[in-house]
């Protein structure tokens, strides 16, 4: 028997807690599974492989530019910088390899489910958003359960991701069938949230008719924004020059010294701003390594399990829509985070981080929805709801992930403060023991409202199957 | 005259992960249908800015930003739409004589 418990435990350390050679494996086995050439298999894995590589190194970089940018400005305006015992780094080290057998284990799930229930639909298909989704979730629940082994933090985080990929889509279906009235495919990204209250909240403020923002013309100067590196660059750039301008020099000294002693400290805070967005621009890099070979992998498999059924794709798949909107949308939303910013920063509390790529994503997805219910106004209104929720949720969330990767609140969706919450919320019921109520609710939670769902499809005369029959005949012309 | 060698084909969107892989996925479907032998890869536009490969394809927000990034520049409104960019493949890679 100590033969079997040594290589479960040669397993668990050295394939299941390394995640470059579990996503490597899972690679291998997906282009395999879809009958690859040799070396598109074997190139594939290493690329997939590499890829988790390079998302450590930019996390490594994007954590110490923030901890700079974090210095500066509490020195700046007489506060504590926000504590942080672990990093996002380190979680990913430990957790890594639970995190992306939950995504695994959490797409198969969710494969069934769809296979199962005519109502649900939609297959999930944002590749980057199921590793944040995965990461967040289990990161809660290391926060509410801690000392949970491998296994149960798979399962129980697999099925509450499993039903959240579900049901996400389904809540975005009614205004999503305004954008697209044929319905071929479903939004699936985590700022849901912030575009469904944009969608109800906006319906007093007039009609797409009259206000469409399509009919505006914004001033192309804004177009050099929207490259997020660009315009991460030159944010975190401007709040760390006034940030310096304002701090405690001997802070600034010291920390321009530690990178170079020569160094001027203004030239230190154009290089941490740059290195902030470097880092990010290498972290996605990894991130995009590694799902430009699983989400292939994932979707060959789940066509030839489901024939036929409508994705759920990523935020900008609708953006060609109202490409206006979309920039508006991020506009607002940008202008209420810096105004939140120097609010907060004034008031002593947290100081918090512009996070750029969801101010777009966010903003410009509310925005757009905004736009389909009320005109510009909504779009306005959705920039607006955005920049809000993204502001206090990143100063409320810090705390929280204090003991596992804090940066999750830096760089994250409205979704991912829901979920964060949801769980937390949930702590005083589950205590350490009961983290099997998680999944448990989740999936009945879910299994009720596609049966809910499928009840109203019917009364409507749109019957789930039926449309699904018609989905397959139309994909096989 | 076909191309001698393996056609270089990007997919970009704002940050190259989600769309631009759904829409490399697309192309990739699409060339098959047309028979042209190419590599797609999925980027964001800043990367993209330092490579050169012969077609970008990408919605009208981002290839006007990149308009003379490659020789066969194609703008989609619908990442899913097979059958339309196959239509503007073979249009405009017929232009250039790199059809078959």
């Amino acid at each position: 028997m100590d033969v079997i418990k040594d290589i479960l435990t040669f397993l668990a350390d050295n394939v299941f807690g390394q995640v470059p050679i579990l996503i490597g494996l899972i690679t291998l086995v997906g282009l395999i599974l879809q009958r690859k050439r040799f070396e598109d298999v074997f190139a594939g894995a290493l690329r997939a492989t590499i890829g988790v590589v390079i998302l450590f190194i930019g996390i490594e970089i994007f954590s110490g530019g923030l901890t700079s940018f974090q210095t500066v400005l509490a020195s700046a305006m007489n506060t504590d910088p926000p504590k942080a015992e672990r990093t996002l780094d380190g979680f990913l080290q430990d957790q890594g390899g639970t995190i992306a057998l939950v995504i695994t284990v959490a797409f198969l799930l969710h494969v069934v489910i769809v296979r199962v229930f005519p109502a649900a639909r939609y297959l999930y298909l944002t590749g980057h958003l199921m590793f944040w989704i995965s990461t967040v979730t289990v990161a809660t629940m290391v926060t509410v359960a801690p000392g949970s082994n491998q296994l149960t933090l798979v399962l129980c985080g697999a099925g509450f991701v499993a039903a959240y990929w579900t049901l996400q889509p389904l809540w975005m279906r009614p205004l999503m069938r305004r954008v697209m009235p044929d319905d071929r495919f479903g939004f699936a990204h985590t700022s849901s949230l912030a575009a469904l209250i944009t969608g109800y909240a906006a319906r007093p403020l007039g009609s797409r008719e009259k206000h469409d923002t399509e009919k505006l013309k914004l001033p192309r100067q804004l177009s050099f924004f929207k490259d997020v590196n660009v315009s991460t660059a030159l944010i975190i750039c401007v709040i760390m020059l006034i940030g310096v301008a304002l701090a405690d020099d001997k802070v600034v000294g010291e920390a321009a010294a530690a990178m170079d002693a020569k160094l001027s400290p203004w030239v230190w805070a154009l290089l941490v701003g740059l290195r902030f967005a470097g880092g990010i621009a290498i972290l996605l890099f990894g991130v995009r390594m590694f799902l430009g070979e699983i989400v292939p992998a994932f979707k060959g498999f789940s066509d030839r399990v489901i024939p036929g059924t409508r994705p759920a794709l990523d935020a900008p798949t609708v953006f060609p829509v109202a490409p206006t909107a979309v920039m508006l949308g991020f506009v607002a939303s940008t202008v209420v985070f810096l105004a939140c910013l120097g609010i907060f920063a004034a008031a002593g509390w947290f100081t918090l981080v512009p996070p750029m790529i969801m101010l777009f994503f966010v903003g410009g997805a509310s925005g757009l929805f905004g736009n389909i219910v009320a005109g510009w106004r909504g779009a306005v209104l959705g920039g607006v709801v955005s920049g809000l929720i993204l502001a206090i949720g990143q100063a409320v969330t810090w705390g929280l992930f204090e003991k596992t990767a804090p940066e999750l609140a830096t760089l994250a969706d409205p979704d991912w403060y829901a979920i964060a919450w949801l769980l937390k919320a949930a702590d005083p019921v589950l205590g350490t023991g009961t983290l099997w109520l998680v999944p448990v609710v989740a999936l009945a939670a879910t299994v009720a409202t596609l049966l809910l769902v499928h009840r109203g499809d019917r009364r409507r005369g749109e019957d789930g199957p039926e449309e699904k029959d018609d989905a397959v005949a139309a994909g096989k012309p | 005259m076909a191309l001698d060698r393996r056609l270089e084909i990007l997919a970009v969107c704002g940050v190259g992960m989600g769309s631009s892989l759904m829409l490399k996925m697309t192309a990739e479907d699409a060339l098959r249908s047309l028979g042209v032998d190419a590599r797609v890869e999925n980027t964001d536009v800043s990367t993209a800015r330092g490579m050169s490969p012969d077609v970008v394809i990408g919605q009208g927000m981002h290839t006007e930003e990149i308009a003379d990034l490659a020789p066969v520049v194609i703008t989609i409104s619908d990442f899913l739409d097979k059958d339309g960019l196959e239509a503007q493949l073979r249009d405009r890679l017929g232009e250039q004589g790199w059809l078959a």
